[in-house]
C-alpha cells in the first residue's frame, strides 16, 4: 500500500540533509536496515510464541487426526512418524531453520504446509491488498473532503457515518451486502465458485467480500485521517500558509497532508491485522477459497505446523505493511522523533 | 486491538448533543439483552415450526434451521454476548489502569508492556482467538474471555501508561514517592483518582472491541456451541435458510450491529473531550 501513501510525500530536504551528513540515502538505507531487523526479531518472537502455545496444548496432532478403534500402539506409531515425541526445542529449530527457504514443514496428514496454503494465501493476500488499498484510497478522500469545510454539514455526514460504521463486526455488513446486492437485486453473486486453479472463477466473486472488509476499517480509519489533519493545521506553518493567501486545497495537499501522513499510514498499517483476520471470517460467508477453510480444518486437527505457518505468513505481511509506515514516518520527520 | 487508541483520537468533537442522551441507547439495549431470556415467549431448543418457516402463527419472525422460534432465541441471545463483553471490559480497564500507572512510575514495566505490545501487533485476533480456542478445548466462553482479555490488554495499558505519565510527572505524586510511600500506596491513592476520565472511556473502548471479538468468536464457532442461542452463531447457522426465512440470520444481525454502534455510541461521549492526540501505536 506504499503507492498512495509514499507519493504524496514531500522530504522535508533540511533536517534530512543535516542528520545524514552530505548523504541523505546513506542515512535512510541505514535507518531502514536498523527497522527491518527490529521488525523481524519481532516476528522471530512472536513465531517462537505461537509454537510453544500450540506445543503446551494439552491434546496434539496424532491424536486430534485418529480414527476409531486406534490403539495406544498406533498412536505412539504415528506421533513418532510426525516427530511429535521428539523436544519441542528441536522441532522449533528445525521449523525455524527451513522458514528462509520457503519450507513451513509438514502437516499433520503428511502434507507439506507450503503446498496447503500456497494457493490459499494468495487468495486472502488479494482480498486484504484490495480492501486495505479501499481503505486508504477512501478514508483519505473522505477525511480530506470533511477537512476542507470542518464543522459543516458534509463534515458532520462523514464523521457521523465513519463512527457508526466502524465497530460493526464484518460478518454483519456482510449479511447486509448480501441481502442488498445479491437477494434483492442480483447484482452481484452471494458466494464465490473456485476454478480449477483455486482462484475465484470472477472478479464480482470479489466484490462483496472485499467491501465486507473494507466498511468498517474505512469508517475507523477516516476518522483517523480527520483527526491527524486536524491536529496537523494547528501547526505555526499551516497558519502562516493559510496568512499568505494560499488556496484551501493547496494548504490541504501541500501543508497539512504530509505531516500528518505518519499518523495516516500508522492506522493504516494496524488496519492490515484486523483486515487479514476478517478476512478469515468474511470467507466463511462468501465460501471464498482462502485461508480461513485451511485454517479451520487445522484448527480442528490441532495441526500446529500449519497454525504455526500461516501465522508466520501473516506476521510476515503484518510486519512489512508496519515496516512500510515506519519508513513514511522516517522519511517525513527526516529522522527526528 | 489498536482500534482503541486511535478511536480516543479519532473522537469527533463537534457533535454537541448531552451525554447521557447518547449512553441511553447502549443501556436500553443491553438492559434488553439481560432480561431477554425471562421474556421469550418459547423455550429457545423447542422446535415450534418448520424449519426456515417464515412469520406467522406461534412464531412472529418465523422459525431457524430446525423449526426453533426465532423471536426467542433473538431475545435469549444476546445476554451471554453483552455479559461476556462487560467482563472482559471490567477485566481488561481494571488491570490496564494498575499496569499503565505502574509503568509511568516505574519505566521498566512501561518497557515490558510496549515490547509486549509490539509482538501482540503481528498476531490478527482472530488467529490469537483461534489458537486460545485450540489451547483449551473444553474453555468455551471462558477460553474467549481470557484470550480477548490477553489480546487487548497491551494496547490498554499503553493508553493508561499515557494518560498515567504526566500524572505521574507532578509534583505532588513526586513529593509522596520522595516521602516514602510505598507504589500501591502511589498507585491507588495518589495517580488513579486522577485518571476517572480516561479510565471511564477505556472502558468504554474496550466495551465496544470486546463485542466485536465475542460476537466474532460465536460466528467462527469457537466460543459458544451449537444448541446455545447466540447472536452471532444464530447469524452462522441460518445463512443456509436466507431465501426461506431472512428474519433468522436478519434480525441477529440488526441486533449485533445495533449493539456495536450504540456501544460506540456511548463510548464516544463519554472520551474526555481534551487530549486528542494522535494514535499511540509503535
Amino acid at each position: 500500500m506504499a503507492g498512495p501513501l509514499t507519493d504524496q510525500i514531500t522530504p522535508p530536504a533540511g533536517p534530512l540533509r543535516t542528520l545524514a551528513g552530505d548523504r541523505p540515502v546513506v542515512r535512510v538505507l541505514i535507518r531502514a536496515g536498523l527497522v527491518l531487523v527490529k521488525r523481524t526479531v519481532l516476528l522471530a518472537v512472536l513465531l517462537a510464541l505461537v509454537f510453544t502455545g500450540v506445543e503446551l496444548l494439552p491434546g496434539d496432532a496424532a491424536h486430534a487426526t485418529s480414527e476409531r478403534g486406534e490403539t495406544a500402539v498406533d498412536l505412539a506409531q504415528r506421533r513418532h512418524t510426525l516427530g511429535l515425541d521428539r523436544p519441542v526445542l528441536e522441532r522449533f529449530w528445525d521449523w525455524m531453520s527451513g522458514l528462509p527457504t520457503g519450507d513451513l514443514g509438514t502437516s499433520a496428514h503428511g502434507e507439506s504446509v507450503t503446498d496447503l496454503v500456497s494457493t490459499a494465501f494468495p487468495n486472502t493476500l488479494v482480498l486484504g491488498a484490495t480492501a486495505l488499498l479501499l481503505t486508504a484510497v477512501l478514508s483519505i478522500a473522505l477525511g480530506c473532503w470533511a477537512a476542507l469545510r470542518p464543522g459543516g454539514r458534509l463534515d458532520q455526514a462523514v464523521t457521523g457515518t465513519s463512527t457508526a460504521v466502524f465497530a460493526i463486526p464484518e460478518f454483519v455488513v456482510a449479511v447486509g451486502l448480501v441481502l442488498v446486492f445479491s437477494l434483492w437485486t442480483g447484482w452481484l453473486p452471494a458466494v464465490t465458485l473456485a476454478d480449477a486453479d483455486g482462484t475465484p472463477s470472477s472478479w464480482t466473486m470479489l466484490v462483496l467480500p472485499t467491501l465486507a472488509l473494507t466498511v468498517p476499517q474505512a469508517g475507523w480509519n477516516t476518522r483517523i485521517v480527520r483527526a491527524a489533519l486536524d491536529d496537523e493545521a494547528r501547526a505555526p506553518h499551516v497558519e502562516t500558509a493559510v496568512l499568505d493567501g494560499v488556496p484551501p486545497l493547496r494548504v490541504l495537499t501541500h501543508h497539512v497532508l504530509p505531516g500528518a501522513l505518519p499518523t495516516i499510514a500508522t492506522g493504516l498499517a494496524t488496519s492490515s491485522g484486523i483486515l487479514l483476520g476478517g478476512a478469515v471470517v468474511v470467507e466463511t460467508i462468501f465460501n471464498y477459497p482462502g485461508i480461513g477453510a485451511v485454517l479451520s480444518s487445522a484448527v480442528a486437527d490441532r495441526d500446529t505446523p500449519v497454525i504455526a505457518g500461516v501465522t508466520a505468513l501473516a506476521g510476515a505481511v503484518i510486519s512489512c505493511v508496519l515496516l512500510l509506515a515506519d519508513l513514511v514516518r522516517d522519511v517525513v520527520t527526516g529522522g527526528r522523533r | 486491538m489498536t482500534i482503541v487508541s486511535a478511536m480516543k483520537a479519532a473522537r469527533s468533537p463537534r457533535i454537541k448533543s448531552s451525554p447521557l442522551l447518547r449512553v441511553l441507547p447502549a443501556l436500553l439495549l443491553v438492559a434488553l439483552a439481560l432480561i431477554g431470556p425471562w421474556i421469550a415467549p418459547h423455550a429457545v431448543d423447542e422446535p415450534v415450526a418448520v424449519p426456515f418457516a417464515g412469520p406467522g402463527g406461534e412464531a412472529r419472525l418465523g422459525g431457524d434451521q430446525l423449526g426453533r422460534d426465532v423471536l426467542s432465541r433473538l431475545l435469549a441471545g444476546g445476554r451471554e454476548l453483552v455479559l461476556s463483553a462487560l467482563l472482559i471490559a471490567v477485566v481488561v480497564t481494571a488491570l490496564a489502569a494498575v499496569l499503565g500507572v505502574i509503568g509511568a512510575l516505574r519505566p521498566l514495566v512501561g518497557r515490558i508492556v510496549e515490547r509486549v505490545a509490539d509482538v501482540l501487533i503481528l498476531l490478527p485476533a482472530v488467529l490469537g482467538i483461534m489458537l486460545v480456542s485450540l489451547s483449551w478445548p473444553g474453555g468455551g466462553r471462558l477460553a474467549i474471555i481470557v484470550a480477548a482479555t490477553a489480546l487487548g490488554l497491551p494496547y490498554a495499558v499503553r493508553l493508561a501508561a499515557g494518560a498515567a505519565a504526566p500524572v505521574a510527572a507532578s509534583g505532588y505524586v513526586e513529593a509522596a514517592a520522595a516521602g516514602g510511600e510505598r507504589l500501591w500506596v502511589l498507585v491507588v491513592r495518589e495517580v488513579l483518582p486522577n485518571m476517572r476520565a480516561t479510565l471511564l472511556a477505556l472502558f468504554g473502548l474496550r466495551f465496544v472491541e470486546a463485542v466485536y471479538v465475542v460476537a466474532t468468536a460465536g460466528f467462527l464457532q469457537v466460543g459458544p456451541q451449537p444448541p446455545a442461542a447466540d447472536w452471532a452463531l444464530m447469524i452462522r447457522e441460518n445463512s443456509s435458510g436466507l431465501l426461506l426465512n431472512p428474519w433468522a440470520v436478519v434480525a441477529p444481525s440488526l441486533a449485533v450491529g445495533l449493539l456495536a454502534l450504540c456501544v460506540n455510541l456511548a463510548a464516544s461521549a463519554l472520551a474526555p473531550q481534551t487530549g486528542r492526540k494522535a494514535v499511540t501505536v509503535l
